[in-house]
């Protein structure tokens, strides 16, 4: 018998930025610097984001304030800056444990079949019923608002989708030659799920984990200005919409701007997702 | 077609056992109990013992789980500790508004989605196609809060040529004031179905069926909706009846920004006034409402491609 070897353990061809799709390297160049923002806001913000200014209140775009002052004096433009950290904070912790998760709990699925897998597509039924938003609301309701209830709520509900798109994956994976090469070797399925098929299946799911985080930050500002989420007077774009919301005639600047920030990154974040899959596609 | 449909509500049974299971759960399981919630700081042990007892919460689980079940299917989904209504009475009040709002919104987004997606995947990768595909790409990553607090600022308080909130007292009020809404709601989801529609369209036009009613000489119009569109909006149909679960997640959102008295307000000024009994009942109330479309979605998706039927 003639093993085929499967794509992904034919040696990777290298990658030359040229040759990398436009999406990925725009969304790539707004990310990175969304993470200098996030990791040092101190250097580059002008003003501490919560400092009062009585002196300055509700002062429109000049240029001691780019983005004008809030209606307490502070700089628009530094608590934008310092929401990068509390906002990409949200994008990852509320995703990651659902992807790892997820992803787990697809490949056992996948590979075991039958059963397992018919009562977990009731399952997914039933999640997908609840409108994420609303179930992840009425959790906040019974926890009581802040991030770490939020992430709860939102790890509740995600994993399903991280799960569903491995588990169609692994299916397809564990019927190939090396997977059943595996088994005549005498390896133990855990060994075959976890180091053959899972790494064999992962993609679908880090190219959906790049959306799922544009959508967690979607999700993470809309509680903010709900007053559900992140509180005041921290720095988060959500939360600083919603105090500018009733100033949008006289200060626009308040919402506005921390508006454009939230659209940037959730742009960026699906930039990125949409390069990467069609990288991996080229390359299969 | 008629046993696909029976099978179909079948399914309805375990989902609905779970729906109620996990919004029992909700409340047991989670740390933190409602009647501390309700009270806040103001809590003493007399008053979340009645509290809990009112709940029902101080019986054994396997007892509260059967009256539960049998409250819901009675139709008594308790009753508003802040408005001292029965929670049905007030869910039955306030989900034709919400439900109003959801349907325009749907509507807008087919509207949108439809002929822009044709227009796009008619002029693949020329200009036109890539700023229809950049305007809604923006559509996907703007939070509905925030476009809603712009589109009402502008074409409510600048120009005035909508209302800035509330519902109106008569039907055509009631369009007349949830246009804006609607239309904040629909743009992500048109965004969602544009981009699906366009890769749908694409794969379908390449299909030899099309060749082939082209090469019988069938008017392009005629080719355009029997066959292109049909096709293509199979896996658009699917996807549309998924939406609807995001959709109203969103009139929650929408609903609060545009000062509607819906459901979804409703179940936002209920958390914060810790009215539990209205945030499980609307909780419920809502995931039937999603699964019952899912139920619609395939049966339209059989009518559609009579393979899933089979």
């Amino acid at each position: 018998m003639t093993l085929v070897l499967p794509a992904p353990m034919a040696r990777a061809r290298r990658l030359r930025l040229g040759r990398l799709p436009v999406s990925l390297i725009a969304g790539g160049a707004i990310l990175l610097v969304s993470l200098l923002l996030a990791l040092f806001p101190g250097r580059i913000a002008p003003y501490d984001p919560l400092a009062f200014d009585y002196a300055a209140l509700m002062k429109g775009p000049s240029w001691a304030h780019w983005f004008g002052s809030d209606n307490f004096g502070r700089d628009v433009l530094s608590r934008t800056i310092y929401a990068y950290r509390l906002d990409l904070e949200i994008a990852v912790f509320a995703t990651i444990t659902p992807f790892v998760a997820g992803s787990l709990i697809g490949a056992l699925v996948g590979y075991a079949g039958g059963v397992v897998e018919a009562v977990f597509g009731r399952v997914v039924d039933a999640v997908i019923t609840f409108p994420q938003l609303v179930l992840v609301v009425a959790i906040v309701a019974v926890l009581g608002p802040g991030l770490n209830n939020m992430f709860i709520a939102i790890g509740i509900v995600d994993w399903v989708y991280f799960a569903r798109l491995v588990a169609a994956e692994v299916k397809v994976q564990k019927r190939l030659d090396y997977a059943d090469a595996g088994r005549a070797m005498g390896y133990t399925p855990a060994r075959i799920i976890f180091r053959h098929l899972l790494p064999n299946s992962i993609t679908p799911a880090i190219v959906y984990w790049m959306t799922d985080m544009a959508l967690a930050i979607l999700l993470g500002s809309s509680l903010g200005y709900l007053g559900l989420g992140a509180q005041p007077p921290a720095a988060e774009w959500g939360v600083q919409i919603a105090d500018g919301k009733n100033f949008m005639t006289t200060a626009w600047w308040m919402s506005v701007f921390p508006g454009i920030a939230i659209v940037v990154t959730g742009l960026a974040f699906s930039l990125v997702g949409d390069g990467l899959a069609e990288l991996l596609r080229t390359r299969k | 077609m008629l046993s696909f449909i029976v099978r179909r509500l079948l399914q309805l049974i375990p989902t609905f056992a779970f729906i109620l299971v996990v919004i029992f759960l909700l409340v047991r399981l989670l740390p933190g109990d409602p009647a501390s919630a309700m009270l806040g700081d103001r809590a003493i042990d007399a008053d979340v013992n009645r509290i809990n007892h009112d709940l029902g919460l101080d019986q054994s689980w396997a007892a509260q789980f059967v009256a539960f079940v049998k409250a819901i299917a009675t139709g008594n989904l308790g009753e508003s500790i802040e408005l001292r209504q029965p929670v049905l009475s007030l869910i039955l009040q306030r989900l034709p508004v919400t439900l109003l709002l959801t349907a325009m919104a749907a509507i807008i987004s087919l509207v949108l989605a439809v002929p822009l997606a044709f227009a796009s995947a008619y002029n693949r990768d020329k200009p036109a196609d890539n700023l229809i595909r950049g305007i809604f790409q923006f559509g996907l990553s703007v939070p509905v809060f925030y476009l809603g607090i712009v589109l009402l600022t502008f074409f409510g308080a600048k120009l005035g040529w909508f209302p800035v909130g509330g519902y109106g007292d008569t039907w055509p009020e009631h369009i007349y004031h949830l246009v804006l809404p609607a239309l904040t709601l629909a743009l992500t989801l048109a965004a969602i179905l544009l981009r699906n529609l366009r890769a749908a369209i694409i794969g379908v036009v390449g299909a030899e069926y099309v060749d082939f009613a082209r090469a019988k000489g069938l008017r392009p119009r005629l080719i355009m909706l029997r066959h292109v569109l049909r096709n293509a909006l199979i896996s658009t149909v699917t996807l549309f009846g998924l939406s609807i679960g995001t959709l109203l997640g969103g009139a929650v959102v929408t609903e609060t920004v545009f000062a509607i008295p819906g459901a979804g307000r409703l179940m936002i000024d209920s958390i914060y006034g810790r009215d539990y009994p209205v945030v499980q009942g609307m909780t419920l109330a809502l995931a039937v409402l999603v699964s019952l479309t899912f139920l619609v979605t395939d049966i339209v998706q059989a009518w559609l491609d009579p393979r899933v039927a089979r």
